[in-house]
């Protein structure tokens, strides 16, 4: 039986460990998934480089992975600085990368899949969910990188071009949980709700600084100013407990989603592995590995770009729904939920999106003035009677 | 950063023209094009109707084998922004480029990536320019009416037998009643002017 070596690249370690070991445990869950399943006359076998959250890290593991254990395809980096990191390798040896993370967008590679949202998928769904409910004054917080820089910067643009404001933005370094200026600021300036970019560490301590301050403030709790996160999964918020709770995501996938087959595979991951929280992270992770193996098995070779032809002419079943990958841009067409964080860690979800949304990376199908200023305004009022 | 920066780029509708002979570059150019909306053409060495070329919203030149005559404009006037393609960084072909007016560069080969980045700059230069161009040729002209301001002022001077400041002053109230520029107003009191047939001596000098 032939086996295909596939490259797996997640920090186990670091400043973002929670999301990226999630990624691992997906790819490995789908390996093994897909080694037990006879409807594939193959074997994958995971290769695992850990760069441990070293962005320096990721350009030479990639390398070592695809030319030293021959694997042409590499699933994996979380945070997008790591992900510019490896482009220029996978490009040059004509590797794939499986990149299972939503990110900022603008960019197209001919060697990456992109198995995640980009901001029309996440940011765009998720404020025209919170706007019309709480108001369209924000505060804009992130790690300082791409990822919040980008992120937020879209959405002051859609606030400002949609009738609201921005009170403030602010930056802490990735890892570094020294927030409480972040909280000051945020109880002088009184926003509708708080678009958190923050990753790691600096998130979580955030989200207890900011309950703490919902105590002694009722208006910083999250039925009157919400926190709403792009990335912020059941993963952490179970760990995360009250301090997330009430509070806003936008994902891709959510364990909580009710259907036969996300109940079925939900209890498969858990009974597999009990401790184990399957979501948008490790699910992403768990398609993209699943997508490799369809195509290898219809073209019978790992080559990359027969690969690549092969997930762009049809669609793989996934536990994200049937996906398809746009010939355009290298992205997947994917729903965007919105759901409210529990105590317990999952989620209620307040927007279960029906018909998934067309990846626009560069954002030129999506408008960005959403005309809901004045259902914004409306929403802050009827916050007061209710 | 200015006001234009903080939105999104949106380059949906655009056509660009590909000035570089039939080549992979220019496939891989045509890729990256369709992907943000743009509608890219190719020609090489020019266009048939080379007036036709400034209907295009940007120009995609070859640093390796372009020349002037490809252009029906003088170097540096093109009305629209330029990128090059660059892959020899000979100084001589990128002073080249420059001189075309080109405020970014992509380098070959080009890939799946850089276009984006590339039309951003070369927009905002383009704008930049353009924009500073015209405000030049503004305070060029204001410039140049200082003189006729000073020649009102001498005028108004000589009829009120006044002091400078009434005479400047006087002046201004008069653009203000008549609703116009201060230079304007100036201008038809020097031409007003009756010099009894008077000019300056010159003595045939």
């Amino acid at each position: 039986m032939s086996v295909y070596p596939v490259g797996v690249l997640f920090s186990r370690s670091g400043g973002y460990s929670r999301p990226a070991e999630q990624g691992y445990f997906g790819a490995l869950a789908a390996v093994s998934d897909i080694n037990a399943d006879n409807a594939y006359p193959f074997q994958l076998k995971v290769h695992h480089a850990d760069p441990k959250g070293n962005a320096d890290r990721y350009a030479e593991l990639c390398r070592d992975l695809i030319r030293k254990s021959g694997a042409q395809h590499i699933v994996g980096c979380t945070t997008s600085w790591s992900r510019k990191e490896v482009i220029p390798v996978v490009e040059k040896l004509d590797a794939l990368l499986w990149y299972p993370c939503v990110y900022e967008g603008f960019e197209v590679s001919e060697n990456l899949v992109y198995v995640a949202a980009c901001a029309n998928q996440h940011l765009v769904p998720l404020l025209d969910h919170i706007v019309p409910r709480f108001g369209a004054r924000a505060f804009l917080t992130g790690s300082n990188y791409i990822w919040g820089w980008e992120t937020n910067r879209i959405a002051r643009d859609i606030l400002t071009r949609s009738g609201g404001a921005v009170l403030g933005e602010r930056y802490v370094p990735i890892g570094d949980e020294d927030i409480g200026h972040l909280i000051t600021e945020i109880r002088e300036k009184r926003p509708d709700f708080i678009l958190n970019n923050l990753i790691g560490p600096s998130s979580y301590a955030f989200l207890a600084a900011y309950r703490a301050l919902g105590q002694e403030d009722p208006a910083f709790l999250p039925e009157n100013c919400p926190v709403i996160s792009c990335n912020l999964c059941e993963n952490e918020t179970t760990r995360l407990g009250e301090n997330a709770a009430g509070h806003y995501t936008v994902s891709s996938y959510f364990r909580a989603l009710a259907s036969e087959e996300n109940d079925r595979f939900a209890a498969r991951m858990k009974a597999d592995n009990p401790s184990q929280v399957a979501d948008a992270f490790f699910v992403q992770a768990y398609a993209a590995v699943v997508m490799i193996a369809e195509a290898i098995r219809q073209t019978g070779s790992d080559e990359a770009q027969g690969v690549l032809e092969a997930v762009r002419s049809s669609g793989t079943a996934t536990p994200l729904g049937s996906v398809r990958v746009d010939r355009g841009t290298n992205h997947v067409s994917l729903c965007g939920h919105i759901g409210r964080a529990r105590a317990d860690g999952d989620f209620d979800i307040v927007h279960h999106c029906r018909e998934t949304i067309t990846p626009d990376p560069f954002l030129t199908a999506t408008p960005l003035d959403r005309l809901y200023a004045s259902s914004g305004a409306d929403a802050r009022q009827l916050r007061v009677v209710r | 950063m200015s006001p234009s920066l903080a939105h999104t780029p949106n380059f949906v509708g655009w056509r660009a023209l590909i000035l570089h002979r039939p080549h992979q570059n220019v496939d891989a150019l045509s890729a990256q094009c369709a992907r943000i909306g743009i509608t890219a053409e190719q020609a090489w060495p020019t266009l048939d109707d080379q007036d036709a070329m400034s209907g295009f919203n940007v120009l995609l030149i070859d640093a390796d084998m372009g020349h002037d005559e490809q252009f029906p404009w003088a170097p540096g006037l093109a009305p629209i922004p330029i990128i090059a393609l660059i892959g020899s960084e000979a100084p001589g072909r990128i002073a080249w480029t420059i001189g075309q007016g080109a405020d970014a560069q992509l380098l070959k080969p080009i890939g799946s990536a850089g276009l984006y980045s590339a039309l951003v700059v070369a927009s905002q230069g383009f704008l930049r320019r353009t924009t500073q161009t015209q405000e030049i040729v503004r305070l060029k002209d204001q410039l140049a009416k200082r003189q006729v301001i000073a020649e009102a002022t001498a005028i108004l001077m000589l009829k009120h037998n006044c002091g400078a400041e009434a005479a400047y002053n006087r002046l201004r109230k008069t653009a203000m009643a008549e609703r116009r520029s201060i230079e304007r107003a100036a201008a038809s009191i020097v031409a007003g002017f009756d010099t009894h047939g008077q000019t300056n001596v010159t003595n045939g000098r």
